[in-house]
């Protein structure tokens, strides 16, 4: 493994990255798992030092961590707080960790002692709403997605080394979904939230004919009022644009907004 | 018997030797050495880049105010005005603020190292048109950048021109591009009149908006001179051109003599990408340099 | 020009002597929720699969000429220093099957800018260059709007362009190319009935417009609304999304995006067709971004097409395809957001 990195004559320290998982179905980093093709060129970059996943190691000392997964627990806050103070870089690790991913659909029930009782019967667990970790700790870099794409993932990492900025695309699915010639969704019956959600998948989903929920939150310019307008023009109601709104708690501010008109 | 269609080669569709419209010529790179670096200001550095090949070095010419476009591979590409003097043969001077991903890259290489260089695009200050006449160059923050190369042109044909004033504002003195060679332009007659919008304990000269400064300049060289016998070079932030450009046309200097040099963000720079557009100009092939009648006829420009 | 008719089931025959090269034209890709058929440009075997009497497709064959990313080079690293390497991305010749004029007219609009002017661009000419283009008559469609724009005929730009005279084709010849090919399928000398026929055909094709935009004056009216309230209006309901942009058969302004290989021993430049309705065109290093509102950015988008290329091509860059109107789920489209500007709403 090299000592020193360099790029165009210049020296780049390799950093130490540690992977964690608050509550969440660890599958984006099982993402990076996925990519055997392109793994050990990966761990050249970094130096991975805690992953629960792939190692029995786990070490303290990083200096960016990707944290996986919402806050729902007590205890998660006070590890949340442990791993901002050692890391210099924090990684909201996918749309768990930026937005509260699915496990803040709990969050629509007004009674969530219902809740625990509907999905744990009478074993005690101490849950809380679900949460984005920036509710917790300052995050200083976003990588959006149910889950995540392991080639953007493998490009942002780069560009943290490189030094480059991270530039998510501001503009939605959509542009994607053209660029790979499909069929509008809407053109075929089904609702998609692709002219709101911020790109970057390569329009994964609507690619292959499922409409999209909105898993990498509102791009730049979301249109939400003309996107209200299109989903009642072909046909679905204000419940289907809300539940899609809803899914991955991307677009919290504008499912408000929408639900105070009524 | 049936044949394939037969494959055309475009390369060999053009003369190799018409710069402009050898298709060869558009993703080619210059490749080309960062002999020096000189820091101008905290932000700001000094890069002379020479071309490596003797060869292309020779042929390498550019005018006052044409850009060229910079590379770093995997890093990115951006357009720079040249801010050397035309006579100084495939070396070049670009100044450059550390902003984005190229140039903050750029900020960390060390002298010898290799970066790519394209061009010279874009048009030019008509600095041939303007002799025999007097000059102001009045430039804001880092629009001096573009202005030195006509500066320097200025400077090394002085008998052709007549009076010349630079107005140059900064927001403060450690700001202040290009201090080392001040003594030097006013050794050759040049009036350099230097304003900062906030000054500090070093700071013994004027105080204020570049527009004050302006409006003594525009005095002292009278409205009978303006009106028939001066050019005006103005580049800065939009609002200062926008209220310079007005002062110079109330004084009565003509607006197709007076030049600004616009800046946009390029991602070719030959005329193909529309990112540089305004309205539906390319400031990259009619531009960066445009008289002023120009821009007053440009929707967006400010 | 030569004319000649064949029998259409000469055609055939014409496809398989076409066939030893790469054959791209329209096929059916799917039915809408209407069970209406959707038609796209693809790579075509058999002869059977292409549908010549295709109204439109969803997607111009853009991306066989301007395809959405490109690799504009590459970079190989080594010890602080580099080598680029630069490759158009054309192998082989490639034969067009039943364009559309309006479409054949996109590509005559944009060798007027992107090969025929300076720094002209190799990716595109090298690709245009090598296609062979056979052009076929279409009849307008309720969202078709390319006479008004002078592009529902076709001068040049193509090979061959055929037009159904019922039991034969009507063929106009324009390339030697064109001409050997035709040599190997059987083809009569136009007669004067068949000059009768084709003009028959072409009256009533004119006669079937149903949607018209005024392009009288139009940069003129361009200018004089630049602070319109129009624009506002069509702003809010853009999505800002580039959809326009993706099914333009003209639209070509792109960004460049560089990136590093994970091993560091390489890079790649790559461009990405982009549009002037997405949030960051006009955005520079440092964040200021000239067009920050949708409705500027829409406005810009009119324009370049309406009023920029005409002052420097006297023509427009719209072809009035119409495609842009179809696929804009927010409705935005050419016909009506100019009557509107010119306030005959």
């Amino acid at each position: 493994m090299p000592a020193n990195l360099t790029y165009l004559g210049v020296e780049l320290a390799r950093p130490r990255v540690a992977f964690f998982e608050l509550s969440s179905c660890e599958g984006c980093q099982l993402q990076l798992l996925n990519n055997e093709a392109t793994l050990l060129d990966f761990l050249s970059l970094v130096e991975v030092v805690r992953f629960r996943e792939g190692m029995t190691e786990a070490g303290d000392d990083y200096a960016v961590a990707f944290v996986e997964g919402s806050v729902t627990r007590a205890d998660q806050e006070l590890q949340l707080a442990e791993i901002r103070k050692k890391a210099k870089v924090m990684v909201a690790f996918g749309s768990c960790a930026c937005f509260g991913g699915v496990n803040q659909l709990k969050n629509r029930f007004s009674d969530q002692e219902w809740v625990k009782r509907e999905v744990y019967g009478d074993f005690h667990v101490d849950t809380q709403l679900a949460r984005p970790i920036s509710d917790v700790v300052k995050v200083d870099l976003m990588i959006y997605g149910c889950p995540v794409k392991k080639e953007e993932v493998e490009r942002i990492v780069t560009d943290l080394l490189l030094g480059k900025a991270i530039n998510h695309p501001k503009y939605p699915v959509c542009m994607e979904c053209k660029a790979n010639e499909n069929i509008c969704l809407f053109d075929l019956g089904e609702p998609c939230l692709g002219p709101v959600t911020r790109a970057g998948c390569d329009a994964w989903c609507p690619s292959n004919r499922m409409g999209c929920w909105g898993c990498r939150g509102p791009a730049d310019a979301a249109n939400i009022p003309q996107m209200a307008r299109i989903m009642a023009e072909h046909g679905f109601s204000t419940e289907t644009l809300l539940d899609r709104l809803e899914c991955f708690g991307g677009f919290a501010a504008h499912v408000e907004e929408i639900r105070k008109k009524g | 018997m049936v044949e394939k269609i037969a494959f055309v080669d475009v390369l060999k569709d053009k003369a190799v030797d018409d710069l402009l419209h050898d298709l060869s010529r558009f993703e080619y790179t210059y490749k080309a050495e960062i002999t020096n670096v000189y820091p101008l200001t905290q932000t700001e550095r000094l890069y002379q880049i020479q071309i490596k090949d003797p060869d292309e070095r020779n042929r390498f010419i550019f005018r006052p105010g044409q850009f060229v476009m910079l590379e770093l591979p995997g890093i990115g590409e951006s357009p720079f005005s040249i801010s050397s003097s035309p006579l100084r043969r495939g070396d070049i001077e670009l100044c450059i603020r550390g902003v984005g991903n190229l140039t903050n890259f750029l900020a960390r290489l060390e002298r010898g190292a290799e970066v790519g260089i394209s061009g010279p695009f874009g048009t030019s200050f008509p600095v041939e048109t303007m002799q025999g006449q007097n000059i102001m160059l009045i430039a804001g923050g880092l629009g001096l950048v573009p202005l030195r190369a006509p500066i320097l042109h200025v400077l090394e044909h002085r008998s052709r021109y007549g009076e010349v004033d630079i107005i140059y504002g900064a927001k403060q003195p450690s700001e202040l591009l290009f201090t080392y060679q001040y003594e030097m332009w006013r050794k050759f007659d040049i009036s350099l009149n230097i304003i900062v919008d906030k000054a500090d304990e070093s700071w013994q000269g004027p105080v204020g908006l570049i527009t004050e400064t302006l409006k003594e300049r525009i005095v002292v060289r009278n409205a009978e001179t303006l009106a028939s016998n001066t050019f005006a070079i103005v580049c800065g932030p939009p609002v200062m051109f926008k209220y310079v450009c007005k002062m110079l046309t109330e004084a009565g200097l003509p607006m197709q003599k007076m030049f600004v040099s616009l800046e946009r963000r390029m991602h070719c720079g030959r005329g193909k990408c529309c990112r540089c557009n305004i309205g539906s100009t390319y400031t990259c092939l009619e531009g960066p340099v445009f008289d002023y009648w120009t821009v007053m006829n440009l929707k967006e420009a400010i | 020009m030569i004319f000649k008719v064949f029998a259409k089931d000469e055609l055939t025959r014409l496809f398989e002597v076409l066939s030893v090269n790469r054959v791209v034209g329209p096929v059916q890709k799917g039915l809408d929720r209407k069970n209406r058929p959707i038609y796209s440009f693809e790579v075509v075997d058999n002869f059977d699969d292409l549908r010549l009497d295709y109204p439109s497709t969803l997607y111009p064959a853009k991306r066989y000429f301007l395809p959405f990313e490109e690799t504009l080079s590459s970079f190989t690293l080594e010890s602080g220093s580099w080598e680029k390497h630069v490759d158009y991305n054309v192998y082989q010749p490639q034969v067009m099957f039943g364009m559309h004029a309006c479409d054949i007219n996109a590509l005559n609009k944009l060798d007027k800018v992107l090969i025929n002017s300076v720094h002209p661009t190799p990716y595109y000419a090298s690709k245009r260059r090598n296609m062979f283009i056979i052009g076929i008559e279409c009849m307008p469609q309720p969202h078709c709007f390319c006479r008004s724009m002078g592009a529902d005929t076709v001068q040049h730009g193509f090979d061959m362009f055929l037009t159904d005279l019922g039991d034969r084709y009507f063929a106009e010849i324009l390339s030697s190319t064109a001409y050997n090919y035709l040599l190997k399928i059987k083809t009569m000398e136009a007669s004067e009935t068949d000059h009768q026929e084709y003009r028959q055909v072409v009256r009533e094709k004119s006669s079937k417009f149903t949607t018209h935009v005024d392009t009288t004056d139009l940069t003129k009216i361009l200018d004089m609304e630049f602070q319109a309230d129009v624009w506002k209006q069509w702003g809010d309901k853009c999505l800002s999304c580039g959809t326009c942009a993706n099914v333009c058969p003209t639209c070509y302004c792109y960004g460049v995006q560089e990136t590093v290989d994970m091993n560091l021993q390489a890079a790649t430049k790559t461009k990405q067709l982009y549009s002037c309705n997405l949030i960051d065109f006009a955005e520079v290093a440092g964040g200021h971004n000239f067009r920050p509102e949708a409705h500027i950015r829409l406005k810009y988008r009119y324009y370049h097409k309406h009023r920029g290329f005409v002052e420097a091509f006297e023509e427009s860059l719209c072809v009035g395809c119409g495609r842009c109107g179809e696929s804009c789920l927010a409705n935005i489209n050419v016909p009506e957001v100019i009557a509107s500007v010119r306030y005959e709403e």
